[in-house]
Formats: C-alpha cells, structure tokens, sequence
C-alpha cells in the first residue's frame, strides 16, 4: 500500500487567461520509509507536486491518495486538521514562530494537536536532543543559526507523528556543514525510524543522499531512480 | 488558549515602537476622553445640582394657571393646608413659600423689567442654598426695612450700589399697579448671568403688604431628603391636591432632564470619536502587522492551525494591544478623576463664558462605575470591529504564501 499516490495529477494555472501547464498528468507511489528527493529545473513542477502532496494547493484534476485517502476534493478546514495529523513540513526557510523558544515551536503543533501537556514537554526535549539542540532549548530563532533554525524545523516537523515529512528546498539556504549535518540527521532518522522523507530540491547534496530521485520536467516525470545510497557518518 | 495568548502577546511586542506608539495613543486618548466625559459630567451635575439646591428644590407647587398666566391673583388658595401636609411628610426635609410677581426695577439710570421673588428668609434658608450667591451687602433677614437683594449684573446696569434705593413696580391681586421704593440690601452673583439680570429678591411680607391683601403665596418650594422620592411626593400631594399644580424638578425644568441625559449622549459620541480615530492606527498597525506576517501565517496553516485559531490570533492581538492601552488609559484617568474630584478643576479662563451659559467654572470631574461601563463597551466594539478586517484578511491567506 503506497503511503502517497498520485493519480493522473494536473495542475493548470490561468486556465482561462494564460494557462500555465504546471502538473501534467503525474503518475506517482511513494512508499512509507522513502528517502525521496523530486529534483528538476525551475518551473518543472516539483513545487507544484509537493504542494499537491502535501494538501496546500487543489489539482485541476486527478487525485492524491495519502494513507489511501483522497485529500483532492477535501474541504479546507478538512485539509487543515488532515495535514496537522499526517503531515510534516520543513520550509527553505525554516518558517519558524520568531516569538518562539525552540522549545515552543516544537510543542506548539502538538497543542494544536490537543495533547497532554506532560508528553508534550518530554517529546519537545527528546526531538530538540535528537536534533542536537539540547543545549538551545530556550533560545528563539534569531538567536540561532540557519543550520540550528532548519533543525528545530525538523524537530517539529517530527513532533505531530506524521505519516511523512515534505522538506522544501530544506537545505538552500544552508552552508555545507550545516546542510550535511542536517541531511546526517534526517537520513538517521529515516534508517533508524523508518520516517519517510519527500525532499524537493536542487541541492546535489540532496539528490546524492536520496535512494530515489525523481526528476519533473515540464510538469510530468522524466525519470524515477531508485538507487543504493552510500551511508554517510551520523 | 493559554499559547494562542502568549503567542499573540509575544506578536504585539516584535514591533516594540510601534506597538509602543498605538499603545500611547490609546492610553492618551482614552485618558483624554474619560477625563472630558468627567468634565462634562461634573459640570453638568454641579449645574443640576445648583439649581435644584439653589431655588429650584426637588418639588414646586403652584396654581396651574399661574403657570401659563403669571398674574399675582393666581396664587394658591390651599396653601396652609398644602403647608400642613408638607409639615407631616417625613420625606420633606423643608419648605418655603414664594410670593411671586412680574414687574419693573427703576434705578436713577433706567428701568428693566425683573421678576420679584417675595421669599420668607428663615424658610428659605432651611430650604435653598440662594443666600450663598450673596457677594455682598446683608441677606433679607436684616432689619432693613423693604430690603431688596438684586444681582450685579443689573446692579451694574442700574449703576446701583449697596444701600441706594430702587423703585420697585408690580401688579396686585386685583390687577392695580403697585410701587414701591426698596432698598438694595445685598448683592448676589448665581451662576447665571441671565438669572441675575432677570430676578430680584425680597421679603414676601413686605410684597404682600405693598399688595394690600392677606398673605397669598404664588409657588411652595419642597426640598427633600432624597431626591428620589420626587415623584413619590409629587404624586400624593396632587392626589390630595387636586387643584394645585405639583412638579417635579424634571418636569419644572425639563432643560435639567435634558443635560443629564445629554451628558450619557456626550459620553458615548466623545468617547466613539476618540475610538474612530484611534481604531485607524489599530488597523493601520495590525494591517501592517498581517503583511509582514503573511509567510507565517501561511506557515501556521501549513502546519496545522485550522483558520478559526488563526483569526482568534489575529483578534487577540488587537485586543490585548487596545486593552492595555485601555488599561493604563483608564488608570491614568482614574488617578486624574480622584485628584480633581477632591480639589476641583479651576477652568478660570473660561469664566466669564461659563457664567453667561449659567456653567460653574470650578469643576469637580465624574464619572460613575456605570459611565466606565459604557467606554469600555464603546471601546470594546470600536476596537472589535477595527480589528476584524486585518483578521478576516489574516484568515484569508492562502496556506502556500509559505512556499
């Protein structure tokens, strides 16, 4: 059973001025503990699929399949409550609550989720330490770096449980130290804890570290390569 | 809720002079407007309650047709019996009768025409507060024979002084008219200029015997203990009265009613004004707040935070934001209210404005626990609605401004 599918997924902009043909028809399976990266040039599409994936946008037509439900035709506020459950998002940049400590912006999505305050606290400490930001627990992010802000992003990308984790661009705007120990840490998790990653990028250090690569061009999939992976150190 | 209240409040404060800026125009305006509302109030009860202590009192009683025509024979045939009655009545707390008539003031200089108020002094002490408009001279209790206490204003007119005579002419009972010569026994300054101007006082026996008849009394005077118990008075005695004309302080001077309530009128349009301009900074601000927020926004609804959370957000800025500018508003109010309610707000400089308008010019600021109660819930609802475009726009932002 596919985690995610997509199924004949089109995505149409300005369809009745200047069409734009973002998504054509894209045939899609990503199967649970993936490590998946969806590369191609700028304006091939891979955005345009993440969002699709990830319940932000509407196709045109088709249908995406998650845990075998059909988000396409959900209501918004349906949406909303379906992505807090099953889906974890880490943005290029790093979109995380300025007024928050690290802390809190990884507890905030589980008060969202409306759960106990004491498994919120203990789960906030272990994902910020398995992160490595055990010692920048109460630091808000403009007191941390880039690599240290997209980490607390992963944290709380983690911390609702979701079914995946849709990274974009989640290394952009990272120096190379910071963007390989935030790629060590996100391959450890998926090899340890079989989480399932969905990375949409351009970063060859990505498309290097993802045992598949599905490449978009001009809205449809060119290729899909699924491919053994050199383990890097943790 | 507890987050979504830190969250909002940590929000106000990203933007510390901005927030810093709106939050001192709240508090500035709202201090402003609840010490003007104060203002107006106490000016318009102290004139409520000058003229209800000064001559009006809280009932009168007349011959109903002395209302409309003014003549001296329509004064009220029941009066002992009407005395009797008040005499007994455990609510009044005292009573004068008035001898009243139309008539003409001569001086050296000119003649005006003045209303001549014929009170009883001892009576009229225990009932009104009018001798303490005395600036100068004796009160009507003196020895002076046909003693006459006239204003400034006209004393001025007249170029009188104390102790200088003033022919005094009025209409009998029996529409004969009658002069007499007074002697001017003390000056008095109201807050009414135009009440000075138009009034004169002397004994009621000295008007009667001038008259030639027994002792007739135009209008009874009733000061209670609590005002209160107007009506109630007025009721029984018109039952028991029928014939006389008995009234209320409201209904004698329904421009008095008409103050206190425009003062709950002033009050809310004052405090909306200072509101309606206010709420544009608070929608500039949280506009500006939202455009720069529209990423994370996005952000919070990519995540998770379903719309209605989002809103609340949004809406709890602005209210904390205007509340606690509310807050120290109000506070700042409140200590400037208890400073000058004790020792009074000298407005000097408008005196002699306040005076032609019949306005005390001392000003002994109020505002009531229930006067607080509408502000808040004027500020409240300005505030609310303020707030609800840049929210209703908050809740609108499309969940992939984040990507």
């Amino acid at each position: 059973m596919a985690l995610v599918k997509t199924q004949n997924l089109t995505k149409v902009y300005n369809p009745d001025t200047v069409p734009v043909h973002a998504l054509r028809g894209v045939d899609l399976e990503i199967n649970r503990g993936e490590f998946t990266a969806i590369q191609g040039p700028s304006g091939s599409g891979k955005t345009t699929l993440l969002n699709m994936i990830g319940g932000l946008d509407y196709p045109t037509s088709g249908n995406v399949y998650i845990n075998e439900v059909d988000i396409s035709n959900m209501k918004d506020s349906e949406r909303i409550a379906f992505r807090l459950k099953h889906i974890g998002f880490v943005f290029q940049h790093y979109n995380l609550i300025p007024v928050f400590t690290a802390r809190e912006n990884v507890s905030f999505i589980m008060l969202l989720q409306k759960r106990d305050k004491q498994d919120i606290d203990r789960r906030a400490e272990e994902l910020l330490h398995s992160v490595g930001l055990g010692e920048r627990m109460d630091a808000r992010p403009s007191q941390l770096s880039g690599g240290q802000q997209q980490r607390v992003a992963v944290a709380r990308a983690l911390a609702s449980e979701p079914s995946f984790i849709l990274a974009d661009e989640p290394t952009a705007n990272l120096d190379s130290a910071s963007a390989m120990n935030l790629l060590d840490i996100m391959e450890k998790m998926n090899r340890e804890q079989g989480i399932t990653f969905v990375f949409s990028t351009h970063d060859a250090r990505v498309i290097e570290r993802a045992r598949r690569v599905i490449t978009m061009v001009d809205g449809a999939v060119s290729e899909d390569e699924t491919k053994e992976v050199e383990q890097h150190g943790t | 809720m507890k987050t979504l209240f830190i969250l909002s409040w940590r929000n106000i404060w990203r933007k510390p002079a901005r927030s810093g800026v709106l939050l001192a125009a709240i508090t500035v305006g709202l201090w402003a407007g609840v010490v003007t509302v104060g203002i107006i109030n106490g000016m318009m009860q102290q004139r409520v309650s000058y003229l209800i202590e000064s001559e009006i009192t809280h009932v009168q009683v007349h011959n109903p047709e002395f209302l409309s025509e003014g003549f001296a024979r329509l004064y009220l045939s029941d009066h002992d019996s009407i005395s009797e009655t008040l005499a007994a009545d455990p609510r009044v707390a005292a009573f004068a009768s008035r001898t009243i008539t139309d008539g003409m003031i001569q001086s050296p200089v000119k003649t005006s025409g003045v209303r001549i108020r014929g009170v009883q002094p001892d009576r009229e002490r225990e009932t009104t507060t009018f001798h303490e408009n005395l600036t100068d001279g004796e009160y009507l209790d003196s020895a002076m024979r046909n003693a006459v206490l006239i204003g400034e204003k006209l004393a001025a007119d007249h170029h009188i002084q104390l102790g200088d005579r003033v022919v005094l002419t009025f209409e009998n009972t029996r529409n004969e008219l009658v002069s007499g010569l007074f002697n001017v026994a003390g000056l008095f300054r109201s807050a009414s200029v135009n009440y000075d101007e138009a009034h004169v006082f002397v004994r009621a026996d000295d008007l009667i015997r001038l008259m030639g008849v027994g002792p007739i009394y135009h209008e009874i005077a009733v000061l209670l203990h609590e005002e209160g118990d107007a009506a109630a008075v007025a009721a029984s005695l018109s039952g028991s009265f029928p014939e006389a004309k008995v009234r209320t302080w409201r209904e004698i001077s329904p421009e008095l009613t008409m103050i206190v309530e425009l003062g709950g009128v002033t009050m809310v349009l004052i405090t909306a004004i200072i509101m309606i301009a206010l709420a544009f900074g608070i929608l500039n601000t949280m506009l500006m707040a939202l455009f720069e927020r529209m990423r994370e926004i996005g952000m919070l609804l990519s995540i998770g935070m379903n719309r209605i959370r989002v809103f609340g957000m949004l809406m709890l800025e602005s209210a904390l934001l205007t509340l606690t500018g509310v807050a120290t508003g109000v506070a700042l109010a409140l200590l400037t209210l208890r400073y000058y309610s004790e020792r009074g707000m000298n407005l000097e400089v408008f005196a002699d404005g306040a005076a032609q308008l019949g306005w005390d010019y001392h000003i002994y600021p109020v505002v009531t626990a229930s006067d607080f109660g509408v502000i808040m819930a004027v500020v409240v609802v300005i505030t609310m609605l303020a707030s609800a475009y840049p929210a209703f726009k908050g809740v609108r932002v499309n969940p992939m401004e984040v990507t």
